[in-house]
């Protein structure tokens, strides 16, 4: 007995004291740096240490054989030495760093981001809606961004010298097909959509993925919020209006309703808009959006749908007639945009996707009325494969079919039908490839096949980005870029081919602490742009493909929300030399939508106080062209300058209600936007003219917003 | 003579149960003590350690998480900051998976973001400060007498009142209220969190004075 005892007691010993092994080593970085506060230990044993400021680590194990030993430190990929415990000596460990998609090279060139934890986030979705002068319009807050000119008028985006059709809006990937409220010339449009309901914004002034086609010059790229962060009413009365909105969530399942109406008559009894104009019956619209989310263990799906109606009755002064012009329109808007993404536990992701809109505007000009429906639908599919961090491959195909059929009335019942069937086909290949965290490359391709065009068309697009200092990169971009002629000519003319861009492009980009600096330069090649032989596109015009320019330029961007206390301010600055020969252009030349020098500063002030966000916002463009057929040269003119200076209020009356007040143009500056010339000479032989100038110069905006959830502390600072 | 075999293998087999719990209790009480000496890295490493040899077992996973999440309060290095902080949300996440429902770890995904948020305001407060209300709500709802749930979230509340200048007594009701179940607050498992209750004396000091 005495002796199993001490057999058992002599195990017990050896076994707690069993022979020590040693484990020692260096851990250092590619160019043999010492690496300190590494974790090293054997795998599945408490056995291990941290390594020191040199680098070096020592520890003692009692286990034996083979085993495998963990080295992992923050920002290297983790590193795994296997082996008998007895030859973990004296190791040397390099470590490779890890790719790190926020703090690493990123392929930024030619977009902005507005995100909330995103590195190359140029603004913040907060940002996009308080912007004095963008009146909770989030494409007019893009529009004190570099690379957009000021088109006051218009409302929509024109990017780098391109017409506003050259800019193309997505969601979730899938195309909106009708992005802005219908309008009418010199009534500004807004963009349908409510900006909250997105997570993040890009926008992209050029060199854009190979996922998106059918873009001239610029893409918007929205994502609607995958999980809502709690449950609330929103109630909102507006000087032109009001609205309600609503989130319910269920677990993973959430719906979010937001309706509105607006209707511009009181304030126009109020203030009316009387230069050139004067309102039958002023806007009014009512339009309503739901999405409704369901995230899985592995899936998203997300569901949106948005609908529209919007109605107005105008008369505009022209001078070809003695009357105003009358003009109205209704407009129906129905959209769906549905996703689903699945991601496998392979590192693949699978996107499937459809948006569908139907759209009709009645329209009457004069004593003329024109009937337009246009049903378009786009469907994705779409594959994300991330073999490492370092090489990931995306890609995809998709369809759009477009109908359009417009009818076109006159009183003496002559009627003349357009329409259009156009189904276009497009396949896109692209490649991510970090070779480090200072070089990246992009690189894809995009195959298009139009069946009303039928033609093939081959887009290659590159990006690469080289990360110069900790703070700046440099960044490449390339691209050729296709899309079908617009609707108005299309119409008429199904034997027309694509128009064409090219862009190259070279940015750089300083950013640090609260700070960023952009500067971009472009140049863009413009080929194959529609020409017409009427002044607009009219069913006996002649249509050819003959036209083409260039657009050369640089933007600069400048960011600051650290320097100085509670004050955040942007500057951008873009300048911009562009010719083009299209239309009904006699020869190329500068359009009136492109002036040559854009300046933007936006500022905001956060007064403790007060609990207010004070915000100001001054825009400048130089002279714009215009045509005076007094002259033998042809878009040789510039009007004045265009100045505007915007100012916000937002007083928080307590943790749920808004108080919000907003002056458009508060200077009240004239600002021409282009002449209207009559079509003939007066009886001394000239020709005269009118100039076009906003309805109203200023414009006064006052809302309250009430926000209800169960926290008490959220509210709509972030909607305005 | 049976019995006695059988009791010294009992006695050897407990022994070895033993030296194995001995083994953890060691591992956390040196880590512990490396977090008191103010060694980050060592701590923080050592309790990823345990939780890699402990799979089973949130409270490593939590501490790998909390020691990251304090130490950047007052961090002003944004890259230092983010790795720390994703860190920290990773293992927060593992931990989340190893015992759902746990209202300490709600609390410390909230802690989470607070960090960012004291950070830079700006940026994060839009979108964390309504995701932190409601994880402290979800939190409450789990466990009402978790004096940390009800410390943390009258903290939180207290922060907001103040800052939009509304009265914080209410919340210093919560504080109170948190001191109470402090006193009385068990939990049985080794490591179980336990820190709170002299920032909420402290919190409540500030309250009376």
């Amino acid at each position: 007995m005495k002796n199993f005892l001490s057999i058992l007691l002599l195990f017990f010993i050896t076994w707690a004291s069993s022979a020590q092994i040693t484990i020692n080593g260096s851990v250092t970085d590619k160019s043999g740096n010492p690496i300190s506060g590494a974790n090293v230990y054997l795998e599945g044993t408490y056995d291990g240490s941290s390594t020191t400021e040199d680098g070096l680590f020592s520890f003692e194990t009692t286990e034996t054989g083979t085993q495998t030993l963990v080295i992992s430190a923050l920002a290297y990929e983790p590193h795994y030495e296997m082996g008998d415990v007895s030859y973990f000596k004296n190791l040397k460990i390099q470590m490779v760093e890890a790719i790190n998609q926020l703090t690493g090279v990123t392929l930024t060139a030619g977009t902005f981001e507005a995100g909330d934890n995103s590195k190359v986030s140029v603004l913040k979705p907060l940002d996009i809606v308080t912007t004095a002068g963008a009146a909770g319009d989030f494409v007019a807050a893009l529009q004190t961004l570099p690379g957009t000119t000021t088109v006051n008028e218009d409302g929509r985006l024109f990017v780098r010298g391109g017409s506003a059709g050259e800019t193309q809006v997505f969601i979730d990937g899938l195309r909106v097909f009708q992005p802005f409220n219908a309008t009418t010339n010199n009534i500004p449009t807004r963009g349908r959509f409510s900006p909250f309901l997105f997570k993040g914004i890009t926008f992209s002034t050029g060199g854009y993925s190979a996922e998106y086609g059918q873009a001239l010059s610029s893409v918007l790229l929205l994502n609607i919020t995958d999980v809502p962060d709690q449950e609330k009413t929103d109630i909102s009365a507006m000087t032109v209006g009001g609205g309600v909105g609503h989130t319910e969530i269920w677990g993973d399942e959430s719906l979010s309703i937001n309706t509105q109406y607006i209707n511009l008559a009181p304030y126009e009894s109020l203030i009316p808009s009387t230069q050139g104009m004067r309102w039958n019956s002023p806007y009014e619209s009512i339009s309503g959006e739901a999405v409704f989310r369901s995230k899985g263990e592995r899936s998203m799906f997300k569901l949106y749908t948005g609908f529209n109606y919007a109605n107005f009755d105008i008369e505009q002064e022209d001078i070809n007639f003695d009357e105003f012009v009358r003009f109205r329109l209704k407009n129906n808007n129905l959209y769906f945009n549905s996703s689903y993404k699945y991601f496998f536990e392979n590192n693949w992701t699978l996107g499937v996707g459809g948006s569908v809109s139907w759209d009709t505007n009645d329209i009457g000009v004069l004593e003329n009325t024109i009937d337009a429906r246009e049903t378009a639908s786009h469907v994705k599919l779409k594959a994300k494969k991330m073999f490492n961090s370092k090489f990931s491959l995306n890609l995809g195909t998709e369809l759009f079919n477009v109908n359009y059929d417009e009818t076109f009335e006159t009183p003496d019942a002559f009627q003349f039908d357009n329409n259009f069937d156009d189904a276009l086909w497009a396949g896109f290949v692209e490649a991510d490839i970090f070779f480090n965290n200072d070089f990246a490359m992009k690189l894809g391709g995009r195959l298009e096949n139009s069946t009303v065009l039928n033609e093939f068309t081959i887009s290659p697009r590159l990006s690469l980005a080289y990360k110069g200092g900790e703070f700046s990169q440099f960044s490449l971009a390339y691209g050729d870029f296709y899309q079908n002629p617009l609707t108005e000519s299309l119409k008429f003319d199904q034997t027309l081919g694509p128009e064409k861009t090219s862009h190259y492009i070279l940015n750089y980009q300083y950013l640090n602490n609260g700070k960023t600096f952009r500067v971009e330069g472009y140049y863009k090649d413009y080929d194959d742009l529609v020409k017409f032989d009427s002044e607009l596109p009219q069913f006996d015009s002649q249509f050819s493909n003959l036209g083409g320019g260039y657009a050369a330029g640089l933007d600069m961007f400048w960011r600051d929300n650290k320097s100085i206390r509670n004050l955040d301010y942007w500057i951008s600055y873009s300048y911009l030399d562009t010719e083009r020969d299209f239309r009904d252009f006699r020869e190329r030349a500068t359009p009136n939508f492109a002036p040559k020098h854009n300046f933007s500063l936006v500022t905001k002030y956060w007064v403790e106080d007060l609990r207010s966000q004070v915000g100001l916002s001054y825009n400048f463009a130089s002279g714009r062209p215009y045509d005076d057929p007094n002259t033998p040269e042809f878009l040789a003119e510039r009007t004045k300058t265009f100045n505007n200076l915007s100012l916000n209020w937002a007083y928080l009356i307590d943790q749920q209600k808004i108080l919000y007040f907003s002056v458009n143009n508060v200077l009240s500056f004239n600002n021409v936007s282009n002449y209207q010339y009559s079509n003939a000479p007066n009886a001394d032989g000239f020709f005269d003219r009118r100039a076009i100038t906003p309805p109203a110069d200023s414009f006064f905006f006052v809302g309250f917003f009430w926000t209800i959830s169960d926290d008490k502390k959220s509210n709509q600072l972030d909607n305005l | 003579m049976k019995t006695k075999i059988l009791t010294v293998v009992v006695i050897f087999l407990s022994s070895i149960t033993l030296l194995a719990q001995d083994q953890y209790t060691k591992g956390m009480t040196k880590a512990l003590s490396f977090w008191e000496e103010g060694k980050i890295v060592e701590a923080s490493n050592l309790f990823e350690r345990i939780a890699m040899a402990e799979e089973d077992n949130w409270i490593p996973y939590y501490y790998v998480a909390q020691v990251n999440t304090t130490a950047s309060f007052g961090e002003k290095d944004e890259t230092k900051l983010r790795q720390q902080l994703d860190r920290a949300k990773e293992f927060v996440d593992i931990a989340k998976k190893i015992s759902p429902d746990n209202p300490e770890l709600i609390v410390q995904e909230a802690m989470i973001n607070t960090a960012w948020m004291a950070f830079d305001g700006a940026t994060y407060g839009p979108t964390l400060a309504g995701k932190n209300t409601q994880l402290y709500a979800k939190a409450l709802q789990m466990a009402p007498s978790n004096p940390r749930v009800v410390y943390s979230k009258a903290s939180w509340d207290m922060g907001s009142a103040r800052y939009f200048g509304k009265d914080t007594a209410p919340y210093c009701k919560d504080v109170e209220r948190a001191l109470k179940l402090f006193a009385t607050f068990e939990n049985d498992t080794p490591f179980y969190p336990s820190w709170g209750e002299d920032s909420a004396k402290k919190e409540l000091e500030q309250c009376k004075g």
